[in-house]
């Protein structure tokens, strides 16, 4: 759908410029692998070298060696899985009734659940960690999952993406006899397909990355998610950690790119809307 | 639904996977570290065989558990809110004052107390003493004191003496000029002192209380007061402090603001003096520059004849008031930090010991190392333990990167500090 | 017709309805649950406490009012991370917002190789903020971080970036341009996933030129996404944290301190937490007011069809 009038010079110019900046944006991460697989002394030196002389595998080896990787990979993604999962549906129905219902102090509950995210995680930790203190709660899988069952992004978002239905369709659904449950997920949740793929992936990377929260809520080793596990990697003063530091960070960052991935087949152009006319 | 499918089996494994740590027979005691290179050589909890001894001998278990240092007070702080804090915490003594404020901390028993400020050297002994004897934690081996160290080749291609440091100021200004080299646009390639003007405004100010200290000035006017008081930064000596500086960068042109990292462009050699913890140097030259030849000595003087001025730091063994297993906690501290165990210790990872007895065995006697940090020692000031002390450094440090960065004149950014400084006193003494 | 059918309509319409009505609440219950224990519970007793003096682990608080208040007014520090917060909020939103729009709308089209490009500008999301900053600390020395290298490649001078106090708040921004633009890209193309292309191929039809198009169609329709992007990334905005805490720690000389970053070191190095919690208030204010705004001025907008 480019301008008609964009062709041959103004075309390449264009081409090039969204490949420069493309480049740009690899940069850093160009640099991170690179530093994976650079020997230490080529990491530190000066002139910085962009090229390394050989590749070794050693900060790998020393990132696996100093951490439970296993481990953290399966609680990660035992978060990730369920707090997604659990926000998806619940997002669903609350999105739903959002955008369609009309119901007494709706704007309230709204901006009630937007509001939670208008404080700073980095205060109502504090207060959240002693809630779960009383309740038992701390330095286990449920602590961690305790802020995320759902997710006011998730609401939100779900909450746009159903305005765009045209309630036709559910009227129709409704005059068929469709009770609202079945509504929500045999008709709308197909309809918004690429939306729902969208927040799934969003919030599973929230969570993948999530590092302050799991931080204070957990103490064992044995729960640590990735974000925690790289954080022990790091050396606030110099730079002779960051050949395991980017290693541990490419280690946890490939799930990340295989989610990208799933979720872009979802990325199709929805054509379901046919069937409707006027 | 494939959704509600993949929800259950995620529940389900949820309740199957263990959702903490099994209490074993015997008692649980857990201490909480910062991981990583931030401990720079004081802190070797990770070694499983540290507390087997201690273990069989009390039938219990020590778990040490390393944490991420920039969100460790946070943390520490939730735990204490929600009554769930670990037995003993490694912690920067820096962080002292802000828990002294929430009377997070139980003190050191004074009778332990008076047996370890007789029997530890004068320095540990400064760093443990919080006033009239009051010890709230016991201080690590490994402690810092901040020097100046110098690349020898550098000063042999220039010149200089390679074993004969800068004392004075002048002498300091004049070895600078003579170690900067500049390629053939003018830029500078190296610089004769690297300065640390950015980052975190706490680290500006420790790498520069020998200027301000030396010369007179002082951070707070008694170090030893919790509450009240107020700064003596806006003096003649303060002034001069950070004029030193700013005329380097001025007018000498041997140092720059294009190095900020002052250690790294040490270990680097892009840098030829420094001013900073030594025991990072230490730690650090082996691994990262093992051909580097360095001097350590204290920092440079106003004028001869004046005292040289440093700055101590180290990691303390606490025991918070709201931990579960008390006793417990103060046992193994006192085990790990008994005569012979600090002997053990400080042998085996090259560390300078604590107990006075033990500075005068093998290897220490004859380590130059340890016996040049011994000289350096009792120039070492402890920084104050007052409650405001934070908005201090934070007032200071400001004030140092407004003069260096051109941004305000010495005697604006100073007078500023003072009354930023002052608040900050006043405001943590209600 | 006759009344009673006319009566039973209405009858109906009400009971339809009360039925509604309920399931709405049926339907947000969990979230509202939930959400209500973990998430509003902590936050309302964390702005409360913005009226007390709190000595949380003695477990001790006294109520002072507004004394908290009083002293942000008057807080030179406060203020300018709360002008710093602003800058960076006004720059930022819009900035990515519309880029992520232009990309999204660039390979939403018959772009070669978009689905490439697409993760290339998608990547930065991948990593954690704060791995990803650590690694532009690095790029942005002056001495040898690449931007300055290539800068010099094409003859500009080096520049200090994060050294200076009137660079370090731009150079925070070009981060989080960088971190953020693929993410308003994915939501925008989600958005427009959604128009159907019925539309278009109506307009193509009647002659509409591809602007014409854009801007009849596109920007029209994707009002909800808009208003979604505009709330959601000034909530952010106003609350960052993690760049800065990484690249700068609000230096130099304060000139990238922001509101959550100060009220961070109140909290937890100088253990004021009412103070601090005073100054979420504020920012919390600031933020509903905003948003408010945004969502009443979005529904002149929005379209229902």
């Amino acid at each position: 759908m480019l301008p008609r009038g964009l062709r041959g010079m103004g075309r390449l110019l264009l081409y090039l410029l969204v490949s420069g900046v493309a480049v740009l944006m690899l940069l850093p991460f160009y640099w991170m692998l690179i530093t994976a697989v650079s020997p230490a002394p080529d990491i530190i030196a000066f002139p910085p070298k962009w090229i390394p002389s050989r590749l070794t595998l050693e900060h790998f080896q020393t990132a696996f060696d100093k951490a439970a990787w296993l481990t953290y990979y399966w609680n990660s993604t035992v978060v990730a899985v369920v707090s997604v999962g659990s926000s998806l549906l619940f997002g669903l129905f609350a999105g739903y009734a959002f955008a369609v219902y009309r119901f007494p102090l709706q704007n309230v509950f709204f901006l009630l659940i937007l509001g939670t995210l208008m404080v700073p995680v980095q205060v109502t930790s504090v207060a959240l960690y002693v809630l779960l203190a009383q309740i038992g709660w701390v330095d286990t899988v449920l602590g961690i999952l305790a802020p995320n069952f759902a997710s006011a992004f998730g609401v939100f978002m779900i909450r746009q993406g159903i305005k765009i239905v045209p309630m036709d369709l559910i009227e129709a659904a409704r005059m068929d006899g469709a009770g609202e449950v079945r509504i929500v997920l045999t008709i709308i949740a197909p309809l918004i397909k690429t939306t729902l793929a969208t927040v799934a992936m969003l919030l599973f990377l929230g969570s993948w990355n999530d590092f302050l929260w799991p931080v204070i809520v957990i103490n064992s080793t044995d729960l640590r998610t990735l974000p925690v596990g790289i954080a022990l990697f790091k050396d606030p003063y110099g730079n002779i950690n960051y050949g395991p530091l980017m290693a541990a960070t490419v280690i946890s960052t490939a799930p990340m790119l295989i989610a990208y991935a799933i979720s872009q087949k979802y990325m199709i152009r929805g054509v379901a809307l046919t069937g409707l006319k006027g | 639904m494939r959704r509600s499918q993949v929800l259950a089996i995620a529940l389900a494994l949820l309740f199957v996977t263990p959702t903490g740590v099994l209490a074993g027979a015997a008692k649980k005691i857990t201490l909480w570290y910062p991981a990583g290179d931030v401990t720079a050589g004081a802190a070797h909890f990770g070694d499983k065989t540290l507390f087997a001894e201690f273990e069989k001998k009390n039938n219990v278990t020590v778990e040490a558990v390393a944490l991420d240092y920039d969100t460790m007070q946070q943390k520490i702080f939730a735990a204490a809110a929600g009554r769930n804090i670990a037995d003993v915490l490694f912690i920067d003594d820096s962080w002292i004052p802000g828990f002294l404020k929430e009377e997070m901390l139980e003190p050191v028993a004074d009778d332990k107390a008076k047996a370890w400020l007789a029997a530890v050297s004068p320095e540990i002994k400064t760093l443990s003493d919080y006033g009239k004897g009051r010890m709230w934690g016991y201080t690590q081996y490994g402690i810092d004191v901040y020097g100046l160290t110098w690349n020898k080749d550098h000063f042999k291609e220039a010149g200089l003496d390679p074993e004969k440091p800068p004392k004075t100021w002048d002498e300091f200004r004049d070895y600078a000029k003579k170690l900067t080299k500049r390629d053939a646009q003018g830029n500078i390639t190296r610089v004769g002192y690297a300065i640390r003007h950015v980052g975190q405004p706490h680290g500006i100010v420790h790498k520069h209380f020998w200027a301000i200290h030396g010369a007179g000035a002082k951070l707070v006017d008694d170090h030893y007061r919790l509450r009240g008081g107020k700064t003596m930064i806006n003096t003649p000596g303060g002034k001069a402090a950070l004029q030193l500086v700013l005329d380097m960068l001025d007018v000498d042109k041997s140092t720059s603001l294009n190095f900020p990292d002052p250690r790294a462009a040490f270990l680097k050699g892009i840098a030829s003096m420094q001013i900073s913890e030594t025991v990072s140097i230490q730690a650090r030259q082996p691994k990262e520059a093992p051909d580097l030849k360095w001097g350590m000595a204290l920092p440079p003087v106003p004028k001869a004849g004046d005292r040289p001025a440093s700055n101590l730091g180290g990691w303390l063994y606490s025991v918070p008031k709201l931990a579960k297993n008390k006793a417990d906690a103060w046992k193994l501290i006192e085990w790990l930090n008994s005569p012979a165990k600090d002997y053990e210790l400080c042998k085996k990872y090259n560390a300078s010991p604590r107990y006075t007895v033990n500075w005068d065995k093998e290897p220490f006697k004859s380590d130059p190392y340890n016996q040049g940090l011994k000289q350096m020692y009792p120039y070492g000031i402890k920084l104050p333990i007052n409650l405001g002390f934070n908005g201090v450094m934070e007032a200071t440090g400001s004030a140092i990167q407004k003069v260096w960065h051109h941004e305000a004149s010495v005697d604006a950014a100073l007078a500023e500090a003072e009354k930023l400084a002052n608040q900050a006193i006043a405001d943590a003494a209600k | 017709m006759s009344d009673t059918s006319d009566g039973a309509v209405i009858r109906c319409w009400r009971m339809l309805r009360a039925r509604h009505i309920l399931h709405a609440y049926l339907f947000i219950a969990p979230v509202v649950v939930l959400f209500g224990i973990f998430r509003v519970a902590p936050a309302v007793q964390t702005l409360l406490y913005s009226f007390y003096k709190v000595e949380l682990l003695r477990g001790r608080f006294t109520f002072i009012g507004l004394d908290n208040f009083a002293r942000l007014l008057t807080d030179p520090i406060f203020q300018q991370a709360a002008r710093n917060t602003l800058v960076y909020v006004v720059a930022i939103v819009p900035i990515s917002g519309i880029l992520g729009l232009l990309l999204a709308v660039l390979f939403n089209s018959r772009f070669r190789f978009q689905e490439f490009f697409k993760a290339v500008y998608f990547s930065p999301m991948v990593t954690s903020t704060v791995a990803a900053a650590m690694v532009w600390w690095w790029m942005y020395n002056p001495q040898f971080g690449i931007i300055n290298v290539l800068l010099k490649l094409v003859g500009i001078r080096e520049q200090p970036w994060l050294m200076s106090s009137s660079m370090a708040l731009p150079a925070i921004i070009i981060f989080s341009v960088w971190k953020t633009v693929g993410y308003n890209m994915i939501i925008y193309l989600a958005g427009l996933q959604g128009i159907p292309v019925q539309f278009y191929e109506a307009a193509t039809i009647d002659g509409a030129s591809a602007v014409r198009r854009f801007w009849r169609i596109t920007v029209p329709l994707l009002a909800p996404t808009t208003t979604f992007i505009l709330i959601y990334n000034s909530i952010l905005a106003f609350q960052v944290f993690d760049q800065v805490f990484v690249l700068t720690g609000g230096g130099p000389a304060n000139s990238t301190n922001v509101v959550v970053l100060d009220l961070y070191r109140q909290a937890f190095q100088r253990y004021d937490f009412g103070y601090a919690a005073a100054e979420a208030m504020v920012l919390f204010v600031c933020i509903l007011g905003i948003t408010i705004l945004q969502y009443v001025y979005s529904k002149k907008y929005e379209i229902a069809y």
